[in-house]
């Protein structure tokens, strides 16, 4: 079924393409890829591993593994209107409704045999003890071998010492299971390619700031937390690099993601995955635009190409949903203040500890910086309790009142 | 930071007591006991662990003496949101963090035993007084003694004497927690000399106990009016607390890596696992329950508890699979939750007895 799915995606896309070359806009690309991404993990000639969120995907990459993260699953039978099945399955299993709907869906999806097997695992303690558990679930339930890396809450020296033996370890983990060494070259260049991308995303965000701004919700959406899959890739660069041209060309027209912008919008942690009105409604009838997600975000140095494990550490310590919540409120107040934000949204998905427990903190931290927060209750995957006609009226009246 | 105070508070099973002793303070742990209006949820959300939801309301309510400082181990999602909102709520307070693994080879090792050297520097500059490996060792001894104390207490119990039921042993865990437990230890030691009576009033069910978090005395009796007493358990409230570090306190070797070795290799509970090896949480479970010769086991997990919520699809297949009984209760570590399942239990121990 996701099999098919992907390579359907592919070909629509790649026919549309072929049809209209001059068109490529940057969502397309960035499903194009990423549907490539589905297929090969689909495919039967890929080393393949599933992993936690704060895996350096880069450097699987040059190790010749194709690599995602598991709530990746979750949030794409969540858009395919699929989900609900797979966290019947799970919760029939003895996985309560009371867990992420992320980690139900992948549990579900990997129990109804709709996850293909990987050749191995990788969890990371980041960002939730959900999802390390998930993956520790996975391992279990395919029987095939688990690394964890425990990403630490600061990037004190200890903390990037520490991280950084642990992927030296995990190199090592990788090359038992490929039975591959790693190419140091192709390391090297893997993360040029990395730091090419990274240089493009800050252009890109400090386009998207621009009032108005070239963003709107659609264009934004996932961006950030799916980015990391094509680190290290030509095809990364070229994502990016469309998106920088494409805002470029818009700011200099003056052509808004939202025509008539309004309001801008900060969006929290997760978009809600299923079909849903919000979006749409917020830019179409009330010029309120998303311009900026929470992880759409650099918080990251270039990395040394001779020497990335260090750096790869501290990427993924500064992740923004790692460590301390002051950490992370430092982090919305900046974003509030370089996009002119006038209200954010926060959908507390249901079941994330990690995120909605901290829903208080952030809406106290952004009223510090004069950005009120909407704090939805919703579960972002599972769609069965969503009732629409009470959030619309919840963000109509946010709206208003920021208007 | 309140200077005055001597008390330095906690929460987790995995904190390393003997560290706070040595500093020169006393351990305390912030049970989630009493009667703190409900206030939690307005600063982090109702759907997190109740045992995090009532330590925060206390601290709203003030409902526990000044500490010196609090800390906090990076034991899951819920807790670090705890350790946030504690700053909030109790600006005085330090708060001090220590990043625990959830995974156990020489490299967390090294990682732990650098947070819990950290630790103790910490605690030595608010005490202002330095702190030598000596002070260290010395306070290891000490909850070591506690910790076999605390387990001759359980086998004079189970052997048949009349202490006061399990009850009395969470009372004194709950004490040994909160208190010196200098005094506790020749308290202990001589209630074991000379019990209350030889002899365990009525007929009981042996069960072992695992989970995370019940601190209520009371609960314990509820089981032995249901008819089950708990012989063993693998709590956090509970035995796991006060593990026996039998430590090798070889002067040549630090005492900070010692300690965090020992620390991480202690039985697991859900957050830590090893990954080489994801049955290892229910092989220990297995094993102690026959080790404790329980004819059932009871597990008791908060609602809303990610690391257990996870695990137990995977507990409940293999205690299947061995042919052990398992009831799996869920509750917010108050009595009366446990209440509401008293049917089941009654009806687990008379399938068994
Ligand atoms: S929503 Fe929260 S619990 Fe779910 S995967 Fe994301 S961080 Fe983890
Ligand atoms: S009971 Fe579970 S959720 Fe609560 S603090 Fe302990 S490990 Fe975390």
């Amino acid at each position: 079924m996701m099999k098919k799915y992907f390579e359907e995606l592919v070909s629509g896309i790649e026919t549309k393409l072929q049809e209209d070359p001059e068109n490529k806009s940057p969502r397309k690309a960035f499903a194009l890829e990423i549907a490539k991404i589905g297929t090969r993990l689909y495919s039967d000639t890929n080393q393949k591993c599933w992993c936690g969120i704060a895996t350096p995907f880069d450097l699987l990459s040059a190790m010749g593994v194709t690599s995602c993260f598991v709530e990746f699953v979750g949030g794409m039978l969540a858009s395919t209107e699929t989900a609900g099945n797979f966290i019947e399955t799970a919760e029939h299993a003895g996985f309560p409704s009371d867990a992420c709907g992320y980690h139900r869906a992948v549990m579900g999806a990997a129990f109804d045999g709709i996850m293909p097997a990987p050749d191995f695992l990788i969890g990371t303690t980041c960002p939730c003890s959900g999802g390390l558990a998930v993956v520790e679930n996975l391992s279990r339930h395919f029987k095939k071998d688990l690394f964890v890396l425990n990403i630490p809450q600061q990037a004190s020296e200890e903390g990037v010492r520490y991280l950084t033996n642990q992927i030296r370890q995990m190199v090592k983990f990788i090359s038992d299971h490929t039975g591959e060494p790693l190419d140091e070259n192709r390391l090297r260049d893997t993360i040029k390619l990395t730091n090419q991308t990274r240089q493009l995303m800050n252009e890109m965000y400090r386009l998207a700031q621009q009032v108005p701004s070239p963003a709107n919700g659609h264009l934004m959406g996932n961006l950030g937390i799916v980015l990391p899959l094509v680190f290290g890739t030509k095809a990364g660069v070229e994502i990016c690099q469309i998106f920088k041209d494409t805002f470029a060309s818009h700011v200099k027209e003056k052509i808004s993601g939202v025509p008539d912008e309004k309001l801008r919008i900060l969006w929290i942690q997760n978009r809600i995955q299923f079909k849903n009105p919000i979006v749409e409604m917020m830019e179409k009838e009330y010029g309120a635009s998303i311009v900026s997600d929470e992880l759409n975000t650099v918080t990251w140095d270039p990395i040394d190409p001779e020497d990335p494990y260090p750096g790869m550490a501290r990427r993924a310590i500064s992740f923004p949903l790692n460590g301390p919540i002051n950490v992370r409120i430092k982090h919305l107040q900046k974003l509030a203040q370089e996009y002119n934000i006038d209200g954010a949204v926060n959908p507390c998905n249901w079941g994330c500890r990690q995120g909605t427990g901290a829903r208080g903190m952030i809406a106290n931290g952004l009223k510090e910086v004069g950005v009120p927060v909407l704090n939805l209750e919703v579960d972002c995957v599972d769609s069965r309790n969503f009732s629409e006609g009470q959030l619309r009226t919840r963000v109509e009246a946010f709206i208003e009142m920021l208007s | 930071m309140n200077n005055k105070s001597r008390l330095i508070g906690f929460t987790c099973a995995y904190t390393p007591l003997a560290i706070i002793k040595a500093a020169g303070y006393i351990p305390y742990r912030v049970l989630p006991v009493g009667e703190a209006p409900d206030l939690a949820g307005s600063l982090l959300h109702d759907n997190l662990c109740p045992h995090v939801k009532r330590v925060l309301d206390r601290a709203f309510a003030k409902d526990f003496p000044d500490l010196a400082g609090m800390v906090f181990v990076n034991s899951c999602d819920s807790m670090r949101r705890l350790a946030d909102a504690w700053q909030i709520v109790r600006p005085d307070e330090q708060v001090i963090r220590l990043d625990l693994p959830a995974t156990v080879d020489d490299d967390s090792v090294f990682f732990f035993a650098k947070e819990i050297e950290t630790f103790a520097n910490t605690l030595s500059d608010m005490n202002g007084q330095p702190l030598g490996q000596e002070q260290i060792r010395s306070a290891i001894v000490l909850y070591d003694e506690l910790s076999a104390t605390m387990k001759r207490l359980k086998a004079v119990t189970n052997s048949g004497a009349n202490i006061g039921g399990r009850s009395a042993i969470q009372k004194f865990y709950n004490r040994a927690s909160t208190e010196p437990v200098e005094h506790l230890i020749e308290e202990l030691k001589q209630i074991i000399e000379e019990p209350k009576s030889t002899k365990l009033d009525g007929e009981y069910v042996p069960v072992f106990l695992f989970g995370n978090v019940l601190p209520d005395p009371e609960a314990f009796s509820f089981f032995e009016s249901c008819g089950a007493l708990i012989v063993e358990d693998d709590l956090c409230t509970g035995s796991r607390l006060f593990n026996s570090t039998e430590m090798d306190l070889d002067w040549a070797k630090d005492i900070f890596i010692q300690l965090a070795r020992n620390i991480l290799s202690q039985p697991p509970c859900a957050r830590t696992f090893d990954p080489k090896n994801p049955d290892k949480m229910v092989q220990d479970l297995l094993y102690k329950a026959k080790r404790c010769k329980a004819k059932g086991v009871i597990g008791y997990t908060l609602k809303f508890c990610d690391p257990y919520l996870a695990r137990l699809p995977a507990v409940r297949e293999a205690f299947r699979k061995a042919g052990v009984p398992l009831l799996l209760l869920e509750g917010d570590c108050t009595l009366r939750s446990i209440g509401q399942h008293q049917t089941r239990i009654e009806a687990f121990i008379e399938m068994m007895g």
